[in-house]
């Protein structure tokens, strides 16, 4: 890494004549100003370039300089000139400060030089680690920050590099290594310490090996070349770089731990929410089976046939009721289980609504549906059971919260099929255009009214599984409209027979 | 003589209801509560009807639809829970006869054992090929249709359809069969030709296509014209 240590033959050379230019340059003024200077300015002359080159080269080109310029001073100009013998004791004394204040400037220079270096190398691992942290905060998963830190690793050490992960001390079964590499990888997060070169555990491994993480939050590690003894600044830098990734994982860790611990609370709260609804809808009715059925059983003989037929009815009426709510329970825990098993075939929505109306008419309360089909529909894929449940839970709730006509329409209307069912009862409270459709939702004015609280939201389960929604929407003048959209796709052929 | 039928239902409350309401109607009931103990009884003292229920304890109810009709054409009508749709489809396949889904009123058991056995024995004796219900008629032998007195035009294949359910007299005949019989055995899978020819008989024999009175839809299963 010191680079200007390291002189290479040409810049030798290339300091060499540096070196000699400095001095002739020197040697040429003290010359040319011979009549006019006295021997000690030239001797500050001299002194200069001796400082300029003791700056501005390395050390030993520094002292050869200095030599060079005392040399030159005395050769050239201390009386006798032109020869190396040296007169008065006071210019000895002058060359050897000069030596001396070489070598001075030459080592605060070098020092300098290193320190500076020293800063800029510290600054450049800083800001790398810096930026490795911001990247790290923004990666989305434990695969993409091991390649941020491997990328981050690379940047400082010429590789190979390997950056495992572990849970609970397991290595990922998928890593690419050889035995040894693995028992020394495992090792290093067992122990939680740094293996290899300069380290006192392991130093005969040709690498380091640097755990990511702390002891008891050791979540992989890495493996680094090459790995020198010496390098104990780049050890630690690389060790750096592992805390930060280590935080990085532990974060994702985290991250995913409580939101897998949201999404359980929040489906033992929907079934909790389910279980208790599902519950009252399926009391209610058996209570007042039990209630009419015992009556019957012990008091027969005290009721008219009036009352007794009336006890009758109710049980069965009942049943029927309970029946219809296991049903919507079943398919929507069988929907919601994404239960893949829809019986898609092509279906006929007139059809469907058809035999739906036709049931409901069976009843008092069907004689208030009034249904309106568009002509020559298309067909839709679909299963055909849960299309007309659908239809049935739709028509229920209308006619369950209003008293007046119930209007089911089948329109096309561009690439969609749209099924409406339309009722003029109280309507939505604002808000509610969406809660109507949680299970066991109840509007405000449903207190009494017994709800197939499931009703709704099965039908929205069944539009989603045939990739169509279901919304609803208040009417101008009262009243609701819950709309089913279906996309219509490309018919299918039919051979032209007669 | 009573007539017989043989009710295979495991659920001891269920069964013992359907005998006290049979019994009641007249008819003599015997009972079995799995697969075997009916082909046993099938074997010495053959009924005149049966209702299978499906989810038998120790196997298939396939095995006695298959078993029976290869002998006689015994009416067989299967009750069914909802999940067991694709079991009772198959079955109807294979020749029973009729449906019920539990839960079911005894009135609808009634309506269906008398559709099923008025219809008793149609290997020996002729089928029906006439249908006639309120503003409706339809006479296979004659080549003939009518709606409130008027003649409707059928194309050959609407009538094939229509012909076919008028033979199986009230009782619900599956999409694969109508499938089968009308368009042929390579097409038992294109139930989009039922969906518009249906459409296409419903317009010209109910005086509400949209609300079908004879014509009916089986959600799932297949068609059924009524009968009284």
């Amino acid at each position: 890494m010191n680079s200007s240590t390291e002189m290479e033959p040409t810049q030798d050379w290339r300091h060499v004549l540096v070196a000699l230019a400095l001095l002739s340059a020197a040697t040429a003024i003290c010359a040319v100003l011979d009549d006019a200077i006295s021997l000690m300015s030239q001797a500050m002359i001299y002194l200069l370039a001796v400082v300029a080159a003791s700056y501005r080269l390395p050390r030993l080109a520094a002292v050869g300089s200095a030599i060079g310029a005392v040399a030159a001073l005395n050769f050239f100009f201390v009386p006798p000139r032109y020869a190396l013998a040296v007169e008065h004791r006071e210019h000895l004394i002058a060359l050897v400060a000069m030596l001396a204040v070489a070598l001075l400037v030459s080592y605060l220079s070098t020092a300098l030089k290193r320190e500076s270096a020293a800063a800029h190398e510290s600054e450049s691992r800083a800001g790398q680690l810096r930026s490795l942290a911001i990247d790290l905060a923004a990666a989305g998963s434990e695969k993409e920050a091991v390649a941020i830190g491997r990328r981050a690793l690379l940047q400082r050490f010429a590789g190979p590099v390997l950056l495992v992960t572990s849970v609970d001390g397991a290595i990922d079964a998928g890593v690419d290594a050889g035995v040894d590499v693995q028992r020394a990888l495992r090792c290093c997060i067992d122990e939680a310490a740094v293996l290899g070169p300069g380290t006192g555990r392991w130093p005969g491994l040709d690498a380091w090996y640097v755990p990511l993480g702390t002891r008891d939050r050791v979540v992989g590690a890495a493996r680094i070349e090459p790995a020198l003894a010496s390098d104990t600044i780049g050890r630690e830098h690389a060790q750096a770089i592992a805390a930060l990734v280590a935080q990085g994982v532990w974060r994702l860790r985290l991250l995913e731990a409580s939101l897998a611990a949201r999404a359980e609370f929040e489906r033992q709260h929907v079934q909790a929410t389910f279980l208790a609804s599902v519950s009252h809808d399926l009391r209610t009715p058996l209570a007042a089976i039990v209630a009419a059925a015992s009556s019957l059983e012990a008091q027969r003989s005290r009721l008219d046939d009036a009352e007794q037929g009336r006890m009758l009815a109710g049980i069965v009426a009942e049943a029927r009721y309970l029946s219809a709510v296991t049903e919507n329970t079943l398919q929507l825990v069988r929907l919601s289980a994404g239960g893949g098993a829809l019986r898609t075939e092509w279906q006929s929505l007139e059809e469907i609504v058809g035999s739906v109306v036709g049931r409901l008419r069976l009843r008092p309360s069907g004689g208030r549906v009034r249904t309106r089909l568009g002509r020559a529909l298309p067909l839709v894929r679909g299963d055909a059971t849960l299309l007309a449940q659908l239809a049935t839970n739709l028509i229920d709730n209308a006619l369950k919260y209003s008293d007046g006509a119930v209007d089911l329409t089948v329109v096309q209307q561009g690439d969609r099929l749209l099924l409406s069912v339309k009722d003029r009862g109280p309507g939505l409270a604002a808000g509610d255009e969406s809660r109507v459709f949680e299970p066991f939702y109840r509007g405000r004015d449903a207190s009494d009214a017994r709800g197939a609280g499931l009703g709704l939201a099965l039908c929205r389960a069944i539009a989603a599984a045939h990739g169509g929604s279901l919304g609803v929407s208040r009417r101008a003048r009262g009243g609701c409209r819950f709309t089913l959209a279906l996309a219509v796709a490309e018919q299918p052929a039919v051979e032209v027979a007669t | 003589m009573s007539i017989k039928v043989l009710v295979v239902e495991d659920d001891r409350e269920i069964r013992g209801l359907l005998r006290t309401a049979l019994v009641a109607e007249g008819f003599e009931v015997l009972t079995a509560v799995s697969v075997s103990e009916a082909t046993a009884l099938l074997a010495h003292d053959p009924p005149d009807l049966i209702v299978l229920d499906l989810g038998l304890p120790d196997g298939d109810g396939a095995q006695i639809v298959r078993a029976v009709r290869s002998k006689s054409a015994m009416p067989i009508i299967v009750a069914s829970a909802r999940h067991q749709e694709a079991e009772k489809i198959g079955l109807l396949d294979e020749g029973a006869d009729d449906y019920l889904t539990k839960p079911f009123g005894v009135s609808e058991l009634l309506a269906r054992i008398r559709v099923a056995l008025r219809h008793r024995g149609t290997t020996l004796q002729p089928a029906t090929t006439r249908y006639a219900r309120g503003d409706l008629l339809i006479d296979v032998d004659a080549y003939r249709v009518e709606r409130d007195g008027k003649p409707q035009h059928l194309t050959p294949t609407e009538f094939k359809l229509a012909a076919r359910l008028v033979r199986a007299g009230g009782r619900v005949v599956t999409h694969r069969q109508l499938l089968a019989d009308v368009w042929g055995a390579e097409h038992v899978l294109d139930t989009h030709y039922l969906r518009l020819y249906m459409a296409q008989l419903r317009a010209k024999l109910e005086a509400v296509p949209s609300e079908p009175r004879h014509l009916l839809t089986e959600t799932g299963v297949g068609y059924r014209l009524v009968v009284d």
